[in-house]
C-alpha cells in the first residue's frame, strides 16, 4: 500500500483489462447481492458464476482471492469489466460508498480520499 | 467427522457448509481423491482438506505443496490425457445420474439407501475435484509457461457464468415484453399471470444448480430468489449496456493447437481448458445433483423412516451424515441437537441468507 496525493493504493493482480472508477459496494452476505447499485465497484471475497447477471450493472471488480485462474477472471474478462484480484482483506480495507479506481491492467486499486 | 488431514489453526474459509449431510460428503472426498486415480500420485498424500463442525474448511498447506510438486513431475502427455478423461467422466457420470429421476421401482421396493450411497460417492468425487481445482489449474499454467507456451490460458469459449447472464437477460426481456418489468415482477410475485409464473418456473428448472456452494443458501432453484436477482441485476440498467457486455462474452477467441504445437503443450492446453470449464461449473454439478436427485431420494427415504418415526420430516434428514442415512440410522434426539446447533449459528445463517422456513421450502420446491 502507498499514499499518493491523499489516496491509498493497494496492489493485487490485474485479472481483466481496463480502468474503472466508481463507489465501492461491499458484498458481505447473500442478501447484499440483491441491492447492487448501478455503476458501483463490487468488492467481494470471490465472484461465483451464479452472480454473473449482476455484472452488466457494475463498473469494476475488486476480489480478495488471489489466483489468476478463477471465476472472477473468466467472467470479468468475458464481460470487459476491469478487475483486480488478490486484494487481501479488501472488504475491511474499503468502505461502502468510498470512491475506488480499479486498474485491471496492473491490479492496482486506488481509494480516493474524500477530503 | 472422521478425517485424517492434520489440523491447522486458521481455516482456509469460514462457515462454508452448515448442513451435516453436505458436510459429511466432504469426508467421502478422501477416498474420492484416491479414486481420481492419478497413477503414482495417490500415495503422495492424504487429501489435504477437511471441514469441521462449524463448516469451516481447513487445508493442509504442506500436503498441498507435496501434491503440487508431485503433480509437476507427472505431467506427461499420456498422464494429462488420463487426467482429462477421468475428470470428464466424473462430470458426465454425475450429470447422467442427476438427470435421471428416481425409478419408481427404487422408490417402492428397491434400495433407496444404496442408491443414495452410490449417488453420494459421485457427488463426493466432484467435491474432491473442486478442492483440487484450487491449485491444479495453476500447476498446468506454470507447466505451459515452462514448456515455452505463453499464449493466453484456454478459457472456455463462453463460460457457464456468461451463458447464465445471457439466459437471465432473456428471461428479463421476455417478462418485460409481457409488461412485467423487474420492479413489477418483484412487487407482485408470486401473484402473477400463469404465463409469467411458468416462464420463471421453467427458467428455474433449467438453471437449477447455479447458486452458492451451501445447498441451504437460496439459488436459482428458487423462483423467489430469481425474481429478486432479476430486479437487482437489471432494474434501471441500460439494455444496450447489457448487450455490450454480452457481446464481449461472445467475442472470446479460442486458440487451437497447430501442427507446430508440441504434444505436451497440446495435452496441457486441453487438460487446462477442461479444468477452467470445470472451475465455472464445479458448484453447479453438485448443487444440481442435490436438487434434482438427492432431494427426491431424501423424500423417498423419509417415507421409509416414518414407518418407525412418524413425526420425521424430509428436512430432518439434512441433519444426518451420509453414513447414517444409508445405514438407516435416525436418532430424533441427535437430529434435534444438530438442528438446534445449526439454528444457533446466526453468523452462518446470515452469511448464507438462510431464513427460518428455508429447509422446508428447499425440500418441498424440487
Amino acid at each position: 500500500m502507498s499514499a499518493e496525493n491523499s489516496s491509498k493504493v493497494y496492489s493485487g493482480l490485474g485479472a481483466a483489462p481496463g480502468r474503472a472508477t466508481g463507489k465501492a459496494y461491499l458484498i458481505r452476505n447473500a442478501e447484499d447481492v440483491m441491492s447492487v447499485p448501478a455503476g458501483s465497484i463490487l468488492v467481494m471475497r470471490i465472484l461465483h458464476p451464479h452472480l454473473a447477471p449482476l455484472l452488466p450493472r457494475v463498473a469494476g471488480l475488486v476480489v480478495e482471492e488471489g489466483a489468476i485462474l478463477q471465476h472472477a477472471t473468466t467472467l470479468a474478462r468475458e464481460c470487459g469489466i476491469p478487475a483486480a484480484v488478490g486484494i487481501r482483506d479488501a472488504r475491511n480495507l474499503f468502505r461502502d460508498g468510498e470512491l475506488l479506481e480499479v486498474d485491471g491492467y496492473t491490479g492496482k486499486v486506488t481509494a480516493k480520499q474524500s477530503d | 467427522m472422521a478425517h485424517a488431514a492434520p489440523r491447522s489453526a486458521r481455516p482456509y474459509r469460514r462457515h462454508i457448509i452448515g448442513l451435516p449431510l453436505q458436510r459429511s460428503l466432504f469426508a467421502l472426498a478422501a477416498p474420492a481423491a484416491t479414486t481420481i486415480g492419478l497413477p503414482g500420485l495417490s500415495s503422495v498424500s492424504d487429501f489435504p482438506a477437511r471441514l469441521d463442525e462449524n463448516g469451516d474448511l481447513f487445508l493442509d498447506r504442506s500436503q498441498v505443496t507435496a501434491l503440487i510438486e508431485a503433480l509437476s513431475a507427472w505431467l506427461t502427455p499420456g498422464n494429462l490425457e488420463l487426467m482429462h478423461a477421468r475428470l470428464a467422466n466424473a462430470c458426465a457420470a454425475l450429470v447422467e445420474a442427476s438427470e435421471n429421476p428416481v425409478p419408481l421401482a427404487v422408490a417402492r421396493d428397491g434400495e433407496p439407501m444404496k442408491s443414495s450411497e452410490d449417488f453420494a460417492d459421485r457427488m463426493a468425487l466432484l467435491l474432491a475435484y473442486g478442492i483440487l481445482s484450487k491449485f491444479v489449474p495453476d500447476v498446468l499454467l506454470r507447466a505451459l509457461a515452462d514448456a515455452g507456451d505463453l499464449q493466453p490460458p484456454p478459457f472456455p469459449e463462453i463460460s457457464a457464468g456468461a451463458q447464465l447472464m445471457q439466459d437471465t437477460f432473456e428471461l428479463y426481456q421476455k417478462c418485460g415484453a409481457r409488461n412485467y418489468t423487474a420492479e413489477r415482477l418483484r412487487r407482485e410475485w408470486p401473484c402473477v399471470p400463469s404465463e409469467i409464473f411458468d416462464l420463471v418456473r421453467e427458467f428455474c428448472l433449467r438453471q437449477t444448480g447455479f447458486g452458492p456452494l451451501a445447498w441451504d443458501s437460496p439459488g436459482y432453484e428458487d423462483p423467489g430468489y430469481v425474481v429478486r436477482l432479476l430486479h437487482s441485476a437489471f432494474h434501471e440498467v441500460d439494455p444496450e449496456e447489457v448487450g455490450r457486455r454480452l457481446g464481449f462474452a461472445r467475442k472470446t477467441t479460442v486458440i487451437q493447437p497447430t501442427s507446430e504445437t508440441s504434444p505436451k503443450v497440446a495435452a496441457l492446453r486441453r487438460a487446462l481448458g477442461l479444468w477452467l470449464d470445470f472451475l465455472e461449473r464445479e458448484t453447479w454439478y453438485v448443487r444440481r445433483a442435490f436438487y434434482l436427485k438427492m432431494v427426491p431420494l431424501l423424500q423417498t427415504l423419509a417415507a421409509r423412516f416414518r414407518e418407525k418415526l412418524p413425526a420425521l420430516q424430509a428436512a430432518d434428514l439434512l441433519f444426518l451424515e451420509i453414513g447414517e442415512l444409508t445405514a438407516g440410522i435416525a436418532d430424533p434426539e441427535a437430529i434435534q441437537a444438530r438442528r438446534d446447533r445449526y439454528l444457533r449459528n446466526t453468523e452462518y445463517l446470515s452469511l448464507h441468507g438462510v431464513e427460518r422456513n428455508r429447509l422446508t421450502t428447499m425440500m418441498g420446491n424440487s
